[in-house]
């Protein structure tokens, strides 16, 4: 007989074994503290040295790759590639549809600019389709800048 | 320590500054009303306000919001609960289906109607479009984003009673 | 259409038995019905259990009134978006004439009080509900039996209403009604035939005299079980059939309304823990190195639990940011497969194997290879469909309590007493021992019949002997999960001189549920032979909503739309043509048609496509236009008619439909878990696509109710024709056939 969708496979696998079998200990158990406790002092990140603003725009660009690639010529996600996207003009990048607002917006993309965008996306182009993309922290925001701004041929 | 306001209240907390926002509000603070989707900003279950502006609170670190104004889905209605219009078109055009995605999708309208009181599809399209339902309730979304800005009329009670026991 | 005036086919004492068996018990072949506060009885046991609050009254296992006249319909189903909990709480108040206003709805406790026998009973064995009465008691024995050996608290099959619903809560309300009002016949000296009901209000006009039903609650529960409640007709209904508002909404705007995820442990520090999983199913981990792990912020515990890593901390973040940090290595797997190549070449193999006869044949008709080889005209395709994941927005999670050798559970399940079950089991732990709570769920679609990350929570929790709240990324959930099958599917077909499909004939490799998702009975095919050839999976299969029809209806009506073009004959005229026996689906097909203007001239690179599916009790026809000027499919609009029999709440189940077309069209457009070295490829939303607003056509539902004694679902039937709706649009705008999914992949 088929198996019925309302009975799932756990279920009838375990009606079938019966109970009361014996629990399965884990094979490792690491033991750090007690919930409550206070932790022993936790590392914390060093502040990046300004040499690093490259590296730290890289680190803080993690956030932003779920939605954009970086490698050259790499496929557009859920926005568009950001390869050499310093210079370049909106709404140009084949094979992405961009929104309405981005596309007639004219801009383009210089650091500035950038900066601007980044700050108050829905401010600098009403109706893009990144508002939720705010970077409000201005470090961060030089960071990611300098690192898109890094990414040239 | 992060200083901020929520939903209108002063607030303070002792965490990592990298930690999202998210996870302040839902662990920290208790208001679980904002949902958990992918952690990446791709579905905008975990849609906030930061200083009225629409963020994915999932990729936004708690550092981004010092000194500003939080909005989560508790602070949409009034003081004695009265429901904004967003919330009470939700109601009338009966939008929800499982409901999880719903806060950040109405966090996401509050935030259209108020820059663009008077939105064309196209406008809902790119205001919305960063929003999962995976129930498919776009349909009553839109008209009920039109209806929240006067340009249908309301199809279904206002104000209806009742509730989850 | 019947004939609305008549009662629904119940012999009401039937419905009775049936309906209150659930919370009674059976001994000895006779039947003893809960009644009043009889000690035994479910109201006397269950009062403390669902009845705490103040001035609440149990009336039945089904139902309470508090002292301000407040209805609570306690519904033993869950809520996932489907409307289950008030449509039913809407037919028990129909039954009981309540106020909607005054009407809540409870979550029944995961409990064997409140089983679902006639769910299961609709699924495995739907034709022993219209057994003879004298046989009812000894079926009903049996389902309860199985229901109780089962964990039979099931939420799925798009069942509620009509199992559930007809056959329990308006019992349960028209039972209610009338112990109200022997109870105040009693009181006001009146015979109960003069009293009425209606808004929640017990009235006896001769005296004018009035009063809430809550005065009489207390009364009421003492009043003797009726054998025979008596329910509406259709043309009583007051509330059944109207779009009451759905009462799980307003709590689903404002933040309050509580999920699984939201889940607190009473009086505990909360922990979290973020979790990983083997890569490849079946392999297992072979060593980790949590060296830099086990100093991050936030840590508490980390676990190797040899099927998954966990890390448990202060936060799930800081849980989730460890756990990145953690490496492994895994043990190889087994399974042969690498990509999705691989599994579709085993599925050819094995349909080469089975040839044009060979398999399991699942409905045979006529003589198929006969009437194919003597055909004026033969077509044949290939068909295939991907894996899918579920991806339920709310993402899989659990938190647990276990301490002094019990456990307590919060999760969104469909299966709370499976749940149940299956975490004693893997703690050693008897069930009496294991509580599970299951508030709201953010969609089900089916993954949550599986309880495999209930038993991973309780695992942790029962290593960590502290509260832990559990709850998977979105990566583990579209990876690590379970999956909708991939199928493949070979179907020829035979016209004859007059372009009639004579001999139909097919073979595929997956079959879960329903049974009958193969056929399409409804088409006058004369001759048939459709087979089942197995093939072994390398991801795990959950159901998916709507399970066998999610590809089957793929398959099907677009080798009937083949087959059509063919002929040389206009789709739509074609399947009429076939639809002289069925004209319940000949009426649905036609009324979509009308709606899209079906023949109406249409602008250059658009087409119309059409597909017709019966499932789970509901016949569903979908229009699709599709607009390919852009060189890739854009839907503009869908029309959808449908026959669910007779539709509760219109309005909710127009949401369903709308919701299964824009779930079935993200299958249709981008759904598919492909692999690489036998681990899923996807990851995310960025690579596992969801239709969004913007993509999102306009659709129109209408209903028909053709029949109310013959009840279909709703949350699973608008899903099946999209698919098949739009390939066969695109057909007709661009010449080219598309015979795998996804579409969009083809348009590239």
């Amino acid at each position: 007989m088929h198996r019925s969708a309302a009975i799932p496979a756990t279920a009838l696998a375990l009606i079938l074994a019966g109970c009361g079998s014996k629990a399965e200990a884990p094979v490792e158990q690491i033991v750090v503290r007690q919930p409550g406790q206070p932790a022993a002092s936790a590392p914390t990140a060093a502040a990046p040295a300004a040499g690093d603003l490259v590296a730290a725009g890289k680190a803080a660009f993690a956030v932003c790759a779920a939605c954009h690639s970086v490698e050259p010529g790499g496929a557009s996600g859920i926005g568009p590639n950001l390869h050499g996207v310093v210079g370049r003009a909106v709404g140009t990048l084949a094979g992405f549809t961009y929104s309405k607002a981005m596309s007639g917006s004219g801009i383009t993309w210089s650091e500035a600019e950038l900066q601007a965008f980044l700050a108050n996306p829905s401010a600098k182009v009403p109706g893009t389709a990144m508002a939720a993309g705010q970077v409000a922290d201005a470090q961060r925001r030089a960071a990611i800048i300098a690192y898109l701004a890094s990414l040239k041929h | 320590m992060a200083k901020f306001t929520i939903n209108g209240e002063a607030a303070s907390v002792d965490v990592d500054p990298a930690m999202p926002i998210l996870w302040v509000v839902r662990e920290r603070l208790g208001l679980t009303g904002t949902k958990f989707g992918c952690g990446a900003a791709l579905c905008g279950a975990c849609t906030v306000h930061l200083d009225g502006q629409p963020v994915r609170s999932c990729s936004t670190p708690i550092a981004e919001a010092e000194g500003k104004a939080i909005t989560t889905i508790e602070g949409v209605a009034g003081p004695e609960g009265e429901l904004s219009k967003v919330q009470q078109a939700w109601i009338s055009e009966q939008v929800p289906q499982c409901g999880y995605c719903q806060s950040g999708q109405i966090m996401a309208a509050t935030a259209l109607l108020r820059d663009n009181p008077k939105p064309s599809d196209a406008d809902i399209d790119a205001a919305m479009a960063g929003n999962i339902c995976r129930c498919g309730t776009y349909v009553r979304i839109r008209r009920a984003i039109k209806v929240a800005a006067g340009l249908e009329p309301a199809k279904g009670a206002q104000g209806v009673a009742g509730g989850q026991a | 259409m019947n004939d609305m005036t008549k009662p629904p086919r119940s012999r009401a004492a039937k419905w009775t038995r049936r309906g209150f068996i659930g919370a009674g018990v059976l001994t000895g072949g006779a039947l003893v019905i809960g009644v009043g506060m009889r000690p035994g009885n479910p109201v006397a046991k269950l009062g403390p259990v669902v009845a705490g609050g103040k001035g609440e009254q149990l009336i039945n296992s089904w139902l309470k009134i508090d002292a301000d006249n407040v209805v609570t319909a306690i519904v033993p189903h869950c809520e996932m978006g489907q409307g289950a909990h008030s449509a039913l709480a809407q037919m028990l108040a129909d039954e009981l004439e309540a106020d909607w206003s005054l009407v809540r709805v409870m979550q029944a406790p995961a409990d064997g009080n409140y089983l679902v026998p006639d769910t299961i009973r609709a699924f495995v064995a739907p034709g022993t509900l219209d057994a003879p009465d004298w046989l009812e008691p000894t079926w009903n024995g049996l389902f309860t039996r199985i229901a109780r050996l089962a964990d039979g608290m099931i939420t799925g099959g798009s069942s509620s209403v009509r199992s559930t619903g007809q056959h329990t809560m308006r019992i349960a309300g028209a039972a209610a009604r009338q112990m109200l009002i022997g109870a105040a016949a009693q009181e006001w000296g009146v015979p109960a035939a003069e009293i009425t009901a209606a808004n929640s209000m017990l009235s006896h006009k001769a005296s004018g005299r009035s009063a809430p039903f809550a005065k009489f609650a207390a009364a009421a529960a003492e009043q003797d079980m009726p054998q025979t409640p008596v329910l509406k007709q259709p043309k009583d209904y007051r509330l059944m059939g109207t779009d009451a508002p759905r009462l799980d909404i307003p709590a689903k705007v404002n933040g309050t309304a509580s999920f699984g995820i939201d889940a607190k442990v009473p009086g505990e520090t909360m922990s979290y823990a973020a979790v990983r999983r083997v890569p490849v199913p079946g392999t297992r981990v072979a060593k980790m190195d949590a060296s830099q792990a086990k100093g991050m912020p936030g840590v508490l515990q980390i676990l190797n639990m040899g099927d998954f890593i966990a890390v448990v901390a202060d936060s799930y973040w800081q849980a989730q940011q460890a756990l990145n940090a953690i490496t492994a290595e895994y043990t190889k797997a087994e399974s042969p497969v690498r990509s999705g190549a691989d599994q579709f070449a085993r599925f050819a193999a094995v349909l080469d194997k089975a040839g044009e006869s060979g398999g399991k044949a699942v409905v045979t008709r006529g003589d198929a290879k006969a009437a194919l080889a003597g055909a004026a005209k033969r077509i044949s395709a290939e068909y295939q469909a991907p894996y899918l994941a579920h991806a339920p927005l709310e993402p899989m999670n659990a938190t647990v309590r276990v301490k002094d050798g019990r456990c307590e559970i919060w999760t969104s399940t469909q299966v709370p007493l499976m749940a149940r079950s299956a975490a004693a089991k893997a703690l050693g732990l008897s069930a009496d021992d294991v509580t599970v709570h299951h508030p709201l769920l953010g969609g089900g679609f089916g993954r949550r019949l599986e309880v495999d990350y209930v038993v991973m929570a309780a695992r942790i929790g029962q290593a960590t002997g502290f509260p832990v709240k559990m709850i998977w990324s979105r990566e583990e959930d579209l990876q690590k999960g379970l999956f909708r099958c991939a199928d493949l599917s070979r179907i020829a077909g035979g016209l004859d001189a007059q372009g009639r499909l004579v001999a139909y004939s097919s073979v595929f490799t997956q079959r879960h549920d329903p049974a009958d998702a193969c056929d399409c009975a409804f088409y006058d095919i004369p001759n048939k032979s459709i087979r089942h050839a197995e093939s072994d999976l390398h991801l795990p299969f959950a159901a998916f909503r709507s399970v066998d029809h999610s590809q089957q209806a793929f398959f099907i009506e677009s080798f009937i739309d083949e087959a059509a073009h063919a002929a040389a004959r206009d789709p739509l005229e074609f399947r009429l043509a076939m639809l002289g026996q069925s004209p319940r689906h000949k009426a649905v097909l036609e009324k979509a048609a009308a709606m899209a203007g079906w023949g109406k001239p249409l602008a250059a690179g658009h087409g119309r496509g059409l597909a017709l599916v019966e499932s789970f009790g509901t016949i569903v026809a979908e229009v699709v236009e599709v607009d390919m000027t852009k060189g890739k499919p854009r839907l503009t609009n869908v029309w959808c008619a449908a026959d669910p029999g007779f539709a509760m709440n219109p309005d909710g189940f127009r949401n369903q439909m709308e919701g299964g077309i824009v779930f079935g069209l993200t299958a249709a457009l981008y759904g598919e878990i492909s692999l690489k070295d036998g681990a899923v490829e996807q990851s995310n939303f960025h690579d596992y696509q969801m239709v969004r607003m913007d993509e999102c056509p306009a659709i129109a539902v209408e209903i028909i109710n053709g029949d109310h004694q013959k009840l279909g679902g709703a949350g699973e039937p608008g899903l099946p024709p999209i698919a098949p709706a739009l390939a066969n649009a695109v057909f007709a705008a661009t010449g080219k056939r598309i015979r795998a999914l996804p579409l969009a992949k083809q348009f590239v």
